[in-house]
C-alpha cells in the first residue's frame, strides 16, 4: 500500500498465490479481458519459453474515485492504482515468490478444484504462510479470498464439498473456471473488498480522502464496465466472513 | 531467527515506479522514430519529457517562419508562441491546440503511460484545412511582411485536417505506448533477476552460516571427546600399573611361593593387565595424534634397519603360527627423516597384524624400496615433471600377507578407530581395532601415506610410502 496524500494517490498491491498450473495467470487473462480498456492497463507477463510464469504477471488498473466534500477542505477523489500480480507456482520458484509477496495489501489463493491438486493445493498454502512468516507478516491479519478455480473440470472436489470446507473457514470462497471467464470478477471483488475495508480502517480513507468504504466497490465495477450490481458479485462467495474482518493489531 | 527483509526498493521498481520517457527508450530511436513520421505526414513532430525537457526535436524552419523571423518583432512574436507552446500543459483531456499568428497551429498532445502523464507531443506547426487567406495577425507584427509573398508561403506549410492530425498523433502514441511498454517490462525484468538472486544469495548465505555453526559445535564436541579420552585413559593407566606390577611380584614369588593354580591365575591377571595397558597406550596415542599434540623426535634414519628389527622381534610369533616372514631392502633406498620409535611401531603394527591374520603355511613379506609417485597412472603427462619428479621419489614398504584379505569397499574404513572388517573377528583374532587407525596417522604425521592393494593369488598387501627428506632440511624435533 502506497498513499500519496500530496498527489491523491493509493498504490494497492493484491497478489494472486498458489500451486503450479492452479489458473492465476489464466485469472489476470480474464480479468484483463472482462474489464474495460479505459481501466486497465497492459497485462505484463514475465514467462519462459513454455508459458510457464516466471517472475510473475502484472495486471494495472487504474481508477478514479471521486469522493465527497472533506470536513478538511480541499480536493476530494484521488486515483486508485491497483496492481494484480501473480506468483510462479513452481516450486523452485519460492525467493521469487517471496519478493512478489512482499508489501501485498491482500492475497487471492487459486486452487486447483481436482481432487489429485489437492495436496500440492495444501503444500502451496503452507507456502505461502511461510513466506509471509519469512516477510515478518501473519497470515492472520492479511485480507485473503480463496479460489477454487477449474470447476469446469471432471474429477473435481463436489460443490457440497467445497461449500462445508467453505462454511468451517474464516477466508471467504469462490468457485470459478478461470478460462472460462466465471468467478473471476467475483473473487477479485471479494479481495478488492477486503484489502479496502482493511485499508480503511488503518488509514482513514474515508476522513482523510472523503471516500466512503462503501462508495469504493460500486465505483470501481462502473469504471471497470462491469454489468453486475457488487451485491450480486460478492454474494457468489460462500463461507468465510466477507464482511467482518478480525481487527488487525500491526 | 527472523530473515532479514528483501531489497525493499524492489517494491517500488515493479509496484509504483514513476516511469521516465527518458530512462525507457533510446533517444535517437526515437528520433529515427519520429522522423519516419515527419516523413511520411510532412508535419515536425517534438517530443518533451514531463519535466519539459525536449527528447525529440524533427522539426526544421519552414520558409514563412524564417522569413517572421528575419524582423526583430517577427522573431519576439514568433519566440512567444513557440515558448507558449512548449509550456502549455494538455489539460485532462491530454489534447489542445495552440494557435500562431501566422495562421498555423501546434497541437499538444499528453503522453501517458501506465496512467500518469509522462510527457508531451508537440505536432506543428501545420496549417488547419480551414485556413486560406493570410491573417491579419500575420502581417500586424511588422510592417515589411508582405502580403503576397506571406501567402506565397503560408501555401508551402504543411496543411493538414485536424482529424487526420488526431490519428497521427493516436499512431504515433500507440508506438511510444509499446516502447514504453516493452522498455518497462525489460526493466522490470532485470530488476527482478537482480533482487532474485540476491534474495537466493542470502537465503544461502543463511545456510552457511547454519552449517558453520552446526560443524563448529561438532568439531568442539570431537575435542572435548578426545580430551575426556586421554584423561580417562592417562587415569585408568595409573591403577593399572600397580595391578600389573604386583602381580609380577606375586608371579616372581616375592610375597612367598605359590601354588601351580595360584600361579597360573596371577600370571592370567598379570597377561590381561599388560593387554588392558597396550590399549590404553593406543588410546593415549591416538588422543594425542587427533589432537595434534604427539611430539614426534625426527631424525634421518635408515629404514633397511627399522624393519629388521621388527623381523628380528616378531619371527618367534610368526614361527609360532608357522607363517613364514621374510625381508628384502632393495639397494639404494634412501634414508628416511622419522621418529624411529614410532616408526618401529607402524611396522610391529602391520607385521604383527599380517601375521595375526595370515593362516599356517602362509607367508609376510616385507619389502622396501624406492618408487616413482603412487598415484602417477599418467606419470609422463604430468605438468612439471620435469622439475618436481627428483623430489616426489620416496620410500616405499610393502608389507604383503596371504591372509584373508581386505574387501575393496573396506579399505577406507579400516583406519577409522575401532573399525573391524567384521565385528566377528575381533573375537577370533583379537585386537583393539585401534592399531590401523594409529598406524594412518602416524605414517601421516611423517609425511607419508599409507595404503591397501590386493596381493595375488590372495592376501593383502598394505603398502607404506615415506617421502626422501629434503636435503638441505636441518634435523629437527617438531610436533606432528
Amino acid at each position: 500500500m502506497q498513499i500519496n496524500f500530496a498527489g491523491r494517490e493509493i498504490g494497492l498491491k493484491l497478489v494472486y498465490y498458489g500451486p503450479a498450473l492452479s489458473g492465476k495467470t489464466s485469472n489476470l487473462r480474464s480479468l484483463h479481458q472482462l474489464t474495460s480498456e479505459r481501466s486497465r492497463g497492459r497485462l505484463m507477463t514475465l514467462e519462459t519459453k513454455d508459458d510457464r510464469t516466471l517472475f510473475f504477471d502484472m495486471l494495472p488498473l487504474t481508477l478514479r474515485a471521486e469522493g465527497e466534500e472533506r470536513a478538511s477542505g480541499g480536493p476530494p477523489g484521488m486515483t486508485l492504482r491497483i496492481k494484480i500480480f501473480t506468483v510462479p507456482g513452481q516450486v523452485l520458484h519460492s525467493s521469487t515468490r517471496r519478493l512478489v509477496l512482499q508489501g501485498a495489501d491482500g492475497v487471492a489463493f487459486i486452487a486447483d478444484s481436482q481432487i489429485s491438486e489437492t495436496e500440492h493445493n495444501a503444500a502451496s498454502f503452507l507456502d505461502l504462510r511461510n513466506n509471509l512468516k519469512e516477510l515478518g507478516l501473519a497470515i492472520k491479519g492479511l485480507p485473503l479470498v480463496i479460489q477454487f478455480n477449474k470447476r469446469d473440470l471432471d474429477h473435481v472436489r463436489s460443490d457440497a464439498e467445497i461449500d462445508a470446507l467453505a462454511s468451517r473457514g474464516r477466508e471467504p470462497v469462490f468457485k470459478a473456471s478461470a478460462v472460462r471467464g466465471d468467478g473471476v470478477i467475483e473473487t477479485f471483488f471479494g479481495l478488492l473488498h477486503l484489502a479496502w475495508t482493511q485499508l480503511d480502517r488503518e488509514h482513514q480513507l474515508a476522513k482523510m480522502l472523503g471516500i466512503r468504504q462503501e462508495a469504493l466497490l460500486p465505483m470501481a465495477a462502473r469504471q471497470l464496465g462491469l454489468s453486475k450490481d457488487v451485491s450480486v458479485l460478492l454474494s457468489s462467495c460462500v463461507g468465510g466472513r466477507l464482511e467482518r474482518r478480525p481487527q488487525v493489531s500491526s | 531467527m527472523s530473515a532479514a527483509p528483501p531489497d525493499v526498493r524492489l517494491q517500488d521498481v515493479i509496484l509504483d515506479a514513476r516511469i521516465r520517457l527518458e530512462d525507457l527508450v533510446d533517444p535517437q530511436g526515437l528520433n529515427e522514430l519520429c522522423k519516419t513520421f515527419v516523413a511520411l505526414f510532412g508535419i515536425p513532430v517534438r517530443i518533451y519529457s514531463i519535466d519539459g525537457s525536449l527528447l525529440v526535436d524533427s522539426a526544421s524552419e519552414n520558409e514563412l517562419c524564417a522569413y517572421v523571423n528575419a524582423s526583430a518583432d517577427g522573431r519576439s512574436a514568433c519566440a512567444a508562441v513557440v515558448g507558449g507552446a512548449k509550456s502549455r500543459e494538455p489539460g485532462e483531456a491530454g489534447d489542445i491546440s495552440h494557435p500562431c499568428f501566422t495562421g498555423a497551429v501546434y497541437r499538444i498532445i499528453a503522453l501517458d503511460y501506465d496512467g500518469r502523464r509522462v510527457g508531451r507531443l508537440i505536432i506543428g506547426p501545420f496549417v488547419p484545412s480551414n485556413v486560406s487567406g493570410v491573417p491579419a495577425s500575420l502581417l500586424a507584427i511588422h510592417s515589411s511582411i508582405d502580403k503576397a509573398r506571406a501567402q506565397d508561403l503560408l501555401d508551402k506549410m504543411p496543411r493538414a485536417k485536424s482529424q487526420t492530425v488526431t490519428r497521427i498523433a493516436g499512431h504515433l502514441k500507440s508506438a511510444l505506448d509499446l516502447l514504453l511498454f516493452s522498455g518497462h517490462k525489460a526493466f522490470v525484468t532485470s530488476q527482478m533477476h537482480l533482487a532474485s538472486v540476491r534474495e537466493s544469495y542470502r537465503e544461502l548465505e543463511e545456510k552457511n552460516a547454519r552449517l558453520q555453526e552446526a560443524f563448529d559445535r561438532l568439531k568442539e564436541l570431537d575435542r572435548l571427546k578426545s580430551s575426556f579420552l586421554a584423561t580417562v585413559s592417562h587415569e585408568l593407566r595409573t591403577p593399572l600399573t600397580s595391578i600389573i606390577g604386583y602381580s609380577e611380584m606375586l608371579s616372581e614369588g616375592l610375597a612367598g611361593d605359590l601354588k601351580a593354580e595360584q600361579l597360573e591365575f596371577v600370571r592370567t591377571i598379570h597377561e590381561k593387565g599388560g593387554q588392558l595397558l597396550s590399549l590404553i597406550v593406543g588410546l593415549l596415542d591416538l588422543g594425542k595424534l587427533e589432537s595434534g599434540t604427539m611430539r614426534m623426535k625426527l631424525q634421518i634414519i635408515g629404514v633397511g634397519s627399522v624393519l629388521r628389527e621388527v623381523v628380528s622381534t616378531l619371527t618367534p610369533a610368526a614361527r609360532k603360527r608357522g607363517v613364514k616372514l621374510s625381508l628384502d631392502v632393495a639397494p639404494g633406498v634412501a634414508d628416511v627423516r622419522a621418529d624411529s620409535e614410532r616408526l618401529r611401531q607402524v611396522f610391529l603394527n602391520l607385521v604383527e597384524n599380517a601375521i595375526k591374520f595370515t593362516p599356517a603355511d602362509g607367508e609376510v613379506a616385507l619389502s622396501a624400496r624406492m618408487a616413482p609417485p603412487t598415484d602417477g597412472a599418467s606419470q609422463t603427462e604430468d605438468e612439471g615433471i620435469a622439475l618436481l619428479a627428483p623430489t616426489r621419489e620416496q620410500v616405499e614398504v610393502h608389507v604383503a600377507d596371504t591372509g584373508i584379505g581386505i574387501p575393496v569397499r573396506e579399505r577406507i574404513k579400516v583406519f577409522d578407530a575401532f573399525y573391524q572388517v567384521d565385528s566377528s573377528s575381533t573375537r577370533e583374532y583379537g585386537g583393539t581395532g585401534l592399531g590401523l587407525s594409529i598406524v594412518k596417522r602416524l605414517v601421516e604425521g611423517h609425511g607419508g601415506t599409507i595404503r591397501i592393494q590386493d596381493n595375488e593369488p590372495r592376501g593383502t598387501v598394505f603398502v607404506v610410502t615415506l617421502p626422501r627428506p629434503e636435503p638441505t632440511m636441518a634435523e629437527a624435533t617438531r610436533v606432528a
